[in-house]
């Protein structure tokens, strides 16, 4: 039951710099997923908040209250590690108990907490199993098992779904959902994956060369990312981007033009200018295929049916992997060329420095 | 499981494997059959004219012949009423040498292992050059410094230049063994709040089990083989002596009594190797148990 801030983090390991900069606050009970490619600094900044590693600069308060120099058992952490990090040599009890054992707590108590522990997260028939004798989302359970005796303030998971096959990861992220509601405690969790991000989140935090790029809820960056990467990082398959010309201002109205079609954006104009060099984004799934051969001709190279969908990739308007998703029953072959009408109201818009520019609210917007 | 060697694989490997044996259980062997023969029989030689050799039965009487006893075996207690206490000290020293490296070691190892600080290389490089060194080469020095701590003719006069000689390669070996468990064991056991000696009780410890017995088994062999040096020079008081000091008594003025020497030696060797033969299942099941994937 915690909010966590963090002020001004700067961390470099060498001449290195991994965190630039990073504000954040986070509220109690709130699910933050930081999100980014690898090297993005998302675990540096993770070991930061957990103390396993030091600020180069920077403070990190949890209710409040410094704990930029305290010790991670102190600052009412817990943390679960992306191998797990289970010891070996004891048994699914022992390891549960482990923090509560070093914190020389009696004995019935220990056992009524691991007990407590064992049966939410479903193990209290595998108590006397070593960890080599479970599967892997079985040593994923013990792993937050050994993280929650403890009834930490603040939860951090470090892509602990990583190592499972895809199947299982589903399952576990509907499990750790669930845990977050029923215990209600302050979570932060680091994924590489974008779709972790989207369903379990409250808040997301993108991360791109140790620079926070966006903070915002799940549908926030989805709808209005505030940049090019955090518009390409979140939505799968990814946001097509398509390079336009004879940008036109004219009052409230932003036009563009893609090969000959003329599209009017659904964006705030700001500082636009005519004549700017302005980059579309559509997403593969606000893409219809058009009928009477209007709108964007595309060479299909791939197509993978999902059974829901349709995902197709190949050039179009310059960009030679445009991606399109269409409805399961639609039939398409490779070596076709089809043609896709954009839906104008969905398109997004970035300035020469990739900074989008604000999409007039629409309903969609949750 | 599968055979994946053919049969010229095969041969060839057991021949090897026979061979090595055979280099290394021949000693043995000759041990063995010196400490049966009766003393006479043991200088018995052939007559033999010029140019003639050594004939078969002659051969095989070297193996076999019906003056055979175990004598030997009973009259080693009466020649040297002592040989009991030398084979207990022999015992006790290198237990002794081995507890106190370890005591000495596992921290030390654990240090090497995941710190990092200035001189770090440097001493371990020294440590090495140092096991370059024989130790008869620092006998004087080593002597003088017994001497002002008044530790000759003691227990410590073995056990202590015993401990500084291994110590160096025990830090060595149980080192490599601690660098491969994983380092987020630890900062696992941090987070929840563990200090770094309660880490390496529970955690590292528990896990190189399979190096410490290596260590162990490394350092008590050792212990054992370098005591004969350190014994003869250090110490004059025979209550001290271990073993192969001790099986000096059996060259007497006049002859030599090879035979029991030889009885002797064997019989001395029989505490340390059932300790092996014991410490063999505990080996294996060392290694197994840390296969299990963390």
């Amino acid at each position: 039951m915690a909010t966590l801030k963090l002020e001004n983090i700067f961390k470099s390991f060498g001449e290195t710099e991994v965190l630039k900069d990073i504000n954040l606050s986070i509220d109690d009970k709130g699910f933050v997923v930081f999100v980014g490619p690898s090297g993005c600094g998302k675990t540096t900044l993770l070991r930061i908040i957990c103390g396993l590693e030091e600020a180069t600069s920077g403070k990190v308060f949890i209710d409040e209250e410094d704990v930029s120099n305290a010790q991670p058992v102190d600052r009412g952490i817990s943390m679960v590690f992306q191998s797990y990090a289970l010891y070996p040599h004891l048994s699914v009890f022992e390891n549960i108990a482990f923090p509560l054992r070093v914190a020389k707590i009696n004995e019935a108590e220990l056992k009524e907490r691991v007990n407590r522990a064992a049966e939410i997260l479903q193990l209290t028939d595998r108590l006397d199993f070593k960890p080599g004798q479970l599967s892997g989302g079985q040593r994923q359970r013990v792993a937050i098992g050994r993280s929650i005796v403890r009834n930490p303030r603040v939860f951090l998971f470090d892509e602990p779904l990583s190592n499972l096959d895809a199947a299982l990861r589903g399952d576990m992220r509907v499990e750790l959902a669930k845990l977050h509601q029923n215990l209600k405690t302050t979570m932060v969790y680091v994924t590489h994956d974008q779709i972790e991000a989207m369903t379990m989140a409250d808040k997301i935090v993108v991360l791109n060369d140790g620079v926070v790029q966006q903070f915002g809820a799940p549908m926030e960056l989805y709808h209005h990312p505030t940049t090019k990467f955090v518009a390409g990082f979140i939505g799968h398959p990814k946001m097509n981007f398509l390079k336009t010309t004879n940008t036109v201002v004219d009052g409230n109205e932003l036009q563009v033009n893609i090969g000959a079609e003329t599209i009017s954006l659904p964006v705030e104009i700001g500082e636009t200018k005519s004549g700017d060099i302005i980059e579309l984004g559509i997403r593969p799934e606000d893409l219809r295929l058009s009928s009477d051969n209007q709108g964007l001709s595309m060479n299909v190279e791939v197509v993978e049916h999902i059974g829901a969908t349709v995902i197709i990739y190949g050039p179009a308007a310059g960009n030679d992997d445009f991606c399109a998703v269409l409805p399961g029953d639609t039939l398409i072959h490779p070596g076709e060329t089809i043609s896709l009408l954009i839906n104008s109201t969905k398109c997004h818009a970035f300035n020469s420095q990739g900074i989008a520019l604000r999409r007039k609210q629409v309903a969609e917007v949750s | 499981m599968m055979d994946k060697y053919s049969l010229p694989h095969k041969i060839l490997i057991y021949f090897s494997i026979a061979l090595f044996l055979t280099f290394m259980l021949l000693p043995f062997v000759e041990m063995f059959m010196a400490s049966l023969r009766p003393l006479t029989h043991l200088f018995h030689r052939p007559k033999l004219e010029l140019g003639e050799t050594i004939g078969f039965a002659d051969f095989i009487s070297r193996f076999w012949s019906k003056d055979f006893s175990f004598q030997a075996y009973s009259d080693i207690w009466v020649t040297v009423p002592q040989l009991p206490r030398y084979i207990f000290n022999s015992v006790f020293l290198a237990t002794a040498v081995t507890i106190f490296s370890l005591i000495l070691v596992i921290p030390a190892a654990y240090a090497y292992a995941r710190f990092n600080f200035r001189g770090k290389s440097v001493s371990l490089t020294l440590f090495l050059a140092v096991n370059m060194f024989s130790g008869a080469v620092l006998l004087i020095p080593l002597y003088k410094l017994l001497r002002m701590y008044g530790m000759l003719n003691t227990y410590w006069a073995m056990i202590i230049p015993g401990v500084a000689f291994l110590v160096p390669t025990g830090i060595w070996l149980l080192k490599s063994f601690m660098e491969k468990i994983p380092y987020e064991l630890e900062e696992a056991s941090f987070v929840d709040g563990a200090s770094r000696l309660y880490t390496l009780r529970r955690v590292i410890l528990p896990l190189a089990v399979p190096g410490l017995v290596v260590v162990g088994v490394a350092i008590f062999i050792g212990a054992y083989a370098q005591q004969f040096l350190f014994a003869i020079t250090f110490n004059q008081d025979r209550d001290y002596m271990p073993l192969p000091a001790g099986i000096f008594e059996f060259i007497g003025y006049q002859d030599v009594l090879w035979n029991e020497m030889m009885a002797a030696s064997l019989v001395g060797i029989l505490p340390v190797l059932l300790i092996f033969m014991f410490m063999q299942k505990h080996l294996i099941a060392g290694l197994t148990h840390g296969a299990v994937k963390q």
